[in-house]
């Protein structure tokens, strides 16, 4: 088995992709194959759950040392399950395992049935495994808090949704799992729920995905009518016979999907609710809000790259959103003085690349950036979450300085994780994956010079931001005293996620360097291969300016923050610059243009008073919602003749609509 | 009338006979648990009977009754609702100074009309059927008639559906002309080659005016939050869920007979009055602090959701509108269930404030609501998602694209005030505890523990829904 | 005479009720109106089963029956729905001392 998987991982592009052995030799492998996987695939979810069912239930009579035991235990549990199953399994054989039928109509039936291929054992991998080092983390980071076991009830119970939802091999099990990972978001947001603005912040995060979730499931119900199933596997077969390329419903139905990935990915223009988000505690962020849940939207996607595929439309949709994205996200980056915030705007911004990739059809190039991306971010968000802890839960960067000295271990960890962040080359596993990126960007079919003039861009921003971060934070003098440091629970992780956000780089390299493409080649059964056009600029130049203007950036934002410190709070040379970095700082006034355009008018129809404006298009929604509700309340004015003249109203409608027709 | 025929009406006679057993055993002066434990057993040899007449079903009794596997899954749920609306009622009224024994007659005379609708074919059966139903309801909801608010909502209740059943009347006066005839199937065959005069337009228009008052659809919903508030919980529960279910069997199957779904302009009026009923139903609801008048909106919202799957009529409609109603009753019905528990003596427990950190006095009860409001809200895994789901999946399958575009935002406004009232069973500050009369400690264990069952209903609807889907489709076979 | 005369007489009573309902103050007055409401469709039912029965040919004696058995029904049921309406009448005034409807605002928004 791992002599199979090994040598398949070492094929090259030159084997087909579908390899086409006899009917029956597949079904005798698969028969083997079955009896083998199927005796621990469902454990994979099933341990996160039983944590949470332990946990949720006899939460209240733990002693605090077997709450994490069984809250990380069942994460490390099943990270363990995974790592066996990626070593036995075989990229030709998707394995799947009917738990049972959920129900079926003539038209529809459900099975709940988990089935795992390439894409799914990747993100698999990245849940849980970095799920396993989160939590082993939160068992240090939250013990003191009062709601120990329910924290990690809600992780596990996020843990178990997300792995439903990656392994779901049809889309009602898959909506499942992404309405079960967006309420435990919603719950972990709000886990300090005594703070209102915390309360207000997950319901700002539940709200507007809520959105993108509708659209998402009228796209399902479109796929449905057009296919009568929805069964991942067969829409996919059958998308090519059923739809001609560029088709208007495809198209539609592909947007829709783009909708609901783009509310759960934090992209434009669903993108606000994310840096609010960061209210949770940080082991939440970092799991949630960087690794695993923000990038379902990408694993839709890719999932779904059948319909993507034959439509050129929707793939420029998701290529051009990714593009804004990752610039707006990255210049409020650049201002943010929050560190968790910083992180948020950075993550958006790095999604935008994932989307970005997606949409010019370079989909192994997104999924290893998703890699990547999970391990650095995660380690960025917990050493975050480490310093803001060790400085009384302060969160400002120019409150912290001097670190360095003070937290050795924190600081390597973290310029581990930062320098992959900024794409640091050759050495960082950010590097790799981005470079990619950049490169199909210009170079696939649907890519073009403008994406990749943005995409370096945002490496050249990226560059800054992370640099400043990384300068304000660790050089300069001390301000806020470090009360402790983090003990070992705290610092394994960090550590090892530290070794992997410089090390998964390597299984990748660009190809005109040196031929290494274990990941591409990990996936390439479960993706189609990206098409480059051809005819383009030499790789090497393309890649030399990326390498430059990364250098670049770093040099800038060491420029202006260490040498001549510009960019200190309260310290702005010109009106124009202040103004922009006011701009960018409230993430370029995305809140105030809703506000504007859809809240203000609204409430000015509605009458409303003008103290009730709100800056906010969450609690514009619910603000205009109430406004209907009272307005309709008014009709329930218990006057029972006012009541007999509305029956009779309505009477008089339907028969008058009734005479006219 | 032959003794097939004979047979296949036992249950709707033994339900019939319940009542008059409760008068008897009133006469002769037993004490309100032996009749409680007596109607429970009625309901239960109803089930029996109705088990036991399966096998000759379907039989038409002509002119007023068809009984085929459509009424016996109607009915299936209307007796469940009743039987657990019974045993909600022992410890709601046990504690009340009121004479609760005379209840039982009026819920089971109520139970007969919901269940007559079922299996009617003919106007004169329509109308019986909905005026037991409806006399008793009065009756019903004006029971604890020293409490201001059930007389004024009996009241309501009971001019606004006077004056419907008089427009019922009117149209079905008006099919009669038309028609020369009073069976849904005749005026079918009658209908089916003319196009229908004017006065047969109006009489069709106000026989639904009188259907969606009784269903608390928009325009015709004002009635419903006074009433739900006002009325006993236990009369609440049931209004919400059998006569509900009755009115809603009656209307499919008149609506099948007369291919009502064929004419453009009537699936238009259904469309918007099930849009308009999902918008308002959850916009009223949005902020409503009184919980009794919160769950009124939301079944005004539910109804429409329901008619979503009453337009295609078709047999896929049928069985998702059985399957929602089902679920929606079990979770109406626990939701209901708690507040019958939590209300005191005085007042029922209607304000929200009562359910403030009811998690950290009452665990249990505070996760059957927790669990209900949940599957209102249609989250997965519960009984009413999937109910919403196959409502959808038949919405979809019709090309009801505007409808179905409107029960899923409208979800999610409704997902809203159901996450406020769970949030608020979490919140901290407890109020006081309510105290209980010392009730009979069998009583208090059976209500716990029929609760929990609905809960776990809930659960088991949403997790495994095949068996119960299997189950609809084989009844609805028998026809 | 021609069945139009009973179906506009019919509409008119209808019409009387519908307007008393919706003007009259006193929930017995209210009652009265829907009883009148409920006799303009007996009216009309007995009206049209006359119409049917004479359309109707000789083989088929009892064609339009139903319609003035219909009538019955709907004549009982009217005196239960009386009897029940008056009892909660009763019970109102003696909580409210009156037999207002407008008194009936307490359950509202």
């Amino acid at each position: 088995m791992l002599r199979r998987s090994l040598a398949s991982l070492g094929m090259t592009n030159t084997s087909s992709r579908h390899p086409e052995p006899s009917e029956a030799s597949v079904r005798d492998r698969r028969r083997i194959k079955e009896r083998i996987m199927e005796n621990y695939l469902y454990l994979i979810p099933a341990l996160p759950l039983a944590g949470f069912l332990i946990l949720s239930l006899l939460g209240k009579n733990l002693s605090k040392n077997l709450i994490p035991v069984i809250g990380a235990g069942s994460v490390i549990g099943s990270a363990i399950a995974v790592i066996l199953l990626a070593i036995q399994y075989d990229p030709e054989n998707p394995v799947r395992q009917i738990l049972w039928q959920w129900f079926s109509s003539e038209d529809l039936s459900v099975a709940i049935s988990l089935s795992v291929d390439a894409l799914t054992i990747v993100f698999l991998f990245v849940i849980t495994f970095v799920g396993a080092l989160i939590h082993i983390y939160s068992a240090a980071f939250m013990r003191e808090d009062r709601d120990y076991a329910r924290f990690f009830a809600s992780m596990n119970l996020f843990i178990c949704s997300m792995l439903l939802l990656v392994m779901a091999d049809n889309l009602v099990l898959l909506y499942l799992g992404w309405e079960g990972v967006g309420l435990c978001s919603y719950l972990l947001i709000g886990f300090w729920y005594e703070k209102p603005e915390n309360s207000r912040a997950a319901n700002k995060a539940f709200t507007i995905t809520r959105i993108g979730d509708t659209a998402m499931l009228i796209g399902l119900f479109m796929l449905f009518q057009e296919f009568r199933t929805l069964y991942i596997p067969d829409i996919l077969n059958n998308v090519s016979q059923h739809f001609e390329s560029g088709s208007a419903t495809l198209t539609t139905i592909a947007l829709l999907l783009v909708g609901g990935a783009v509310g759960k990915s934090a992209q434009l223009p669903l993108q606000s609710w994310l840096p609010d988000a960061m209210a949770g505690p940080s082991p939440v962020s970092a799991l949630i809000h960087a690794a695993t849940m923000v990038t379902a939207g990408v694993y839709l996607i890719a999932r779904m790259h059948g319909i993507f595929v034959l439509s050129p439309e929707a793939m420029a949709i998701v290529a051009i959103i990714g593009a804004i994205t990752l610039i707006i996200a990255g210049c409020s980056a650049l201002v943010q003085t929050d560190i968790k915030r910083i992180l948020a705007y950075s993550t958006i911004s790095q999604i935008g690349y994932m989307f970005l990739a997606l949409g010019v059809g370079a989909w192994s190039a997104a999924i290893f950036h998703f890699f990547t991306h999970a391990f650095f971010k995660a380690l960025l968000f917990l050493a975050a979450g480490a310093i803001i802890e060790s400085l009384h839960h302060e969160h400002s960067i120019f409150k912290m300085g001097g670190l360095r000295k003070k937290m050795p271990l924190i600081f390597y960890t973290f310029l581990a994780g930062a320098a992959s962040l900024a794409a640091l080359p050759f050495i960082t596993s950010g590097f790799f994956s981005k470079e990619q990126i950049l490169g199909y960007s210009f170079g696939a079919v649907n890519g073009n010079p403008i994406l990749w003039v943005v995409g370096i861009t945002g490496a050249f921003i990226t560059a800054i931001y992370t640099t400043r971060l990384m300068v304000v934070v660790f050089w300069g003098e001390e301000k806020t005293h470090v009360s402790h440091l983090p003990g070992p629970a705290m610092t394994l992780p960090l550590v090892v996620l530290a070794i992997l956000s410089i090390a998964v780089g390597f299984i990748e390299w660009p190809h005109n360097l040196m031929h290494v493409a274990v990941f591409s080649d990990y996936v390439q059964n479960v993706l189609p291969a990206t098409v480059e056009r051809e005819n383009i600029a030499p790789p090497l130049v393309l890649q030399g300016i990326a390498i430059f203007m990364t250098l670049f950036g770093i040099y800038v934002g060491y420029m202006n923050c260490y040498r001549k410190p510009i960019w200190k709070a309260n310290n702005y040379q010109t009106p124009l610059f202040q103004s922009l970095r006011n701009f960018w700082f409230k993430g370029w006034l995305f809140d105030d243009l809703y506000n504007n355009v859809f809240v203000k008018p609204f409430l000015f129809i509605t009458t409303v008073n003008r103290k009730d404006i709100i800056d906010k298009i969450y609690t514009g929604i619910s603000n205009g919602a109430s406004q209907l509700h009272r307005m309709f309340s008014v009709s329930q004015n218990g006057s029972l003749r006012w009541y007999i003249g509305g029956v009779l109203a309505g009477i008089l409608i339907i028969v008058t609509i009734q005479m006219i027709v | 009338m032959s003794n097939e025929q004979l047979l296949a009406l036992l249950p709707f006679m033994v339900l019939a006979g319940a009542s008059i057993v409760v008068i008897l055993m009133i006469a002769a002066r037993l004490s309100h648990t032996a009749i409680q434990v007596a109607g429970f057993l009625m309901l239960c040899f109803t089930v029996l009977a109705m088990g036991y007449v399966r096998d000759i079903l379907p039989q038409e009794i002509l002119p007023l009754f068809i009984i085929d596997g459509f009424a016996a899954l109607y009915t299936g749920v209307i007796i469940f609702s009743v039987g657990v609306v019974g045993l909600l009622s022992y410890i709601y009224f046990e504690e009340r100074e009121e004479n609760p024994k005379e209840y039982y007659i009026l819920l089971f005379l109520a139970t007969l009309g919901a269940a007559v609708l079922t299996i009617s074919r003919h106007f004169v059966s329509l109308f019986l059927g909905l005026e037991i139903l409806s006399v008793s309801l009065y009756a019903l909801i004006a029971y604890l008639r020293n409490r201001n608010n059930a007389i004024e909502s009996g009241l309501k209740y009971l001019i606004l559906a006077a004056l419907t059943s008089a427009f019922l009347l009117l149209g079905m006066a008006l099919f009669y002309m038309e028609t020369g005839s009073m069976e849904f199937n005749a005026i079918g065959q009658k209908l089916a080659g003319s196009d229908p005069g004017v006065l047969f337009k109006l009489g069709l228009a106000l026989m639904v005016v009188a259907i969606g008052f009784k269903l608390a659809l928009v325009p015709f919903h004002l009635w419903a939050a006074d009433v739900y508030q006002g009325a006993p919980a236990p009369v609440t529960a049931f209004i919400a869920t059998a006569s509900k279910v009755g009115v809603f069997a009656v209307l499919m199957r008149f609506s099948l007979a007369v291919n009502l779904q064929q004419s453009e302009f009537l699936l238009n009026v259904f469309s918007g009055i099930a849009i308009a009923s999902m918008i308002l139903g959850n916009i009223l609801a949005l902020r409503q602090q009184n919980i009794k008048r919160l769950l009124a909106y939301s079944s005004i919202a539910h109804l429409g959701y329901l008619i979503v799957a009453f337009l295609p009529g078709t047999r896929e409609g049928i069985e998702a509108s059985v399957f929602y109603l089902f679920a929606y009753a079990i979770t109406i019905l626990s939701a209901f269930g708690i507040v019958t528990i939590l209300s005191t003596r005085m007042k029922d427990a209607e304000d929200l404030s009562v359910y403030r950190g009811l998690f950290w006095r009452k665990p249990l009860l505070a996760a059957v609501l927790a669990v209900s409001l949940f599957s209102l809200a249609g989250i997965p895994l519960t009984a009413g998602f999937f109910a919403k789901f196959i409502v959808l999946l038949t919405g979809a399958n019709y090309n009801l694209w505007l409808p179905v575009i409107v029960l899923v935002l409208t979800s999610v406004i409704g997902l809203y005030y159901y996450l406020r009232i769970i949030s608020t069973l979490f919140a901290s500050a407890p109020a006081a505890e309510p105290r209980h009369k010392p009730l009979h400690p069998f009583f208090h264990f059976v209500t716990y523990a029929t609760l929990f069952v609905l809960m776990v209903m809930i659960c088991v609807l949403g997790v495994f829904p095949g068996p119960a889907i299997e189950g609809i489709r084989q009844f609805l076979m028998i026809r | 005479m021609p069945i139009e005369r009973y179906i506009f007489l019919a509409i008119a009573l209808f019409c009387i009720g519908i307007a008393g309902v919706l003007i009259r103050r006193n929930a017995i007055i209210v009652f009265m109106c829907i009883e009148l409401m409920l006799n303009a469709v007996n009216l009309l039912l007995v009206a049209f089963s006359k119409m049917h029965h004479l359309k109707a040919t000789a083989a088929n004696a009892t064609a339009g029956i139903e319609g003035q058995l219909f009538v019955f029904f709907i004549m009982v049921v009217a005196a239960a729905e009386v009897s029940v309406g008056l009892a909660i009448i009763v019970m109102m005034y003696r909580n409210v001392h009156s037999v207002d409807i407008n008194f009936l605002n307490r359950l509202k928004h």
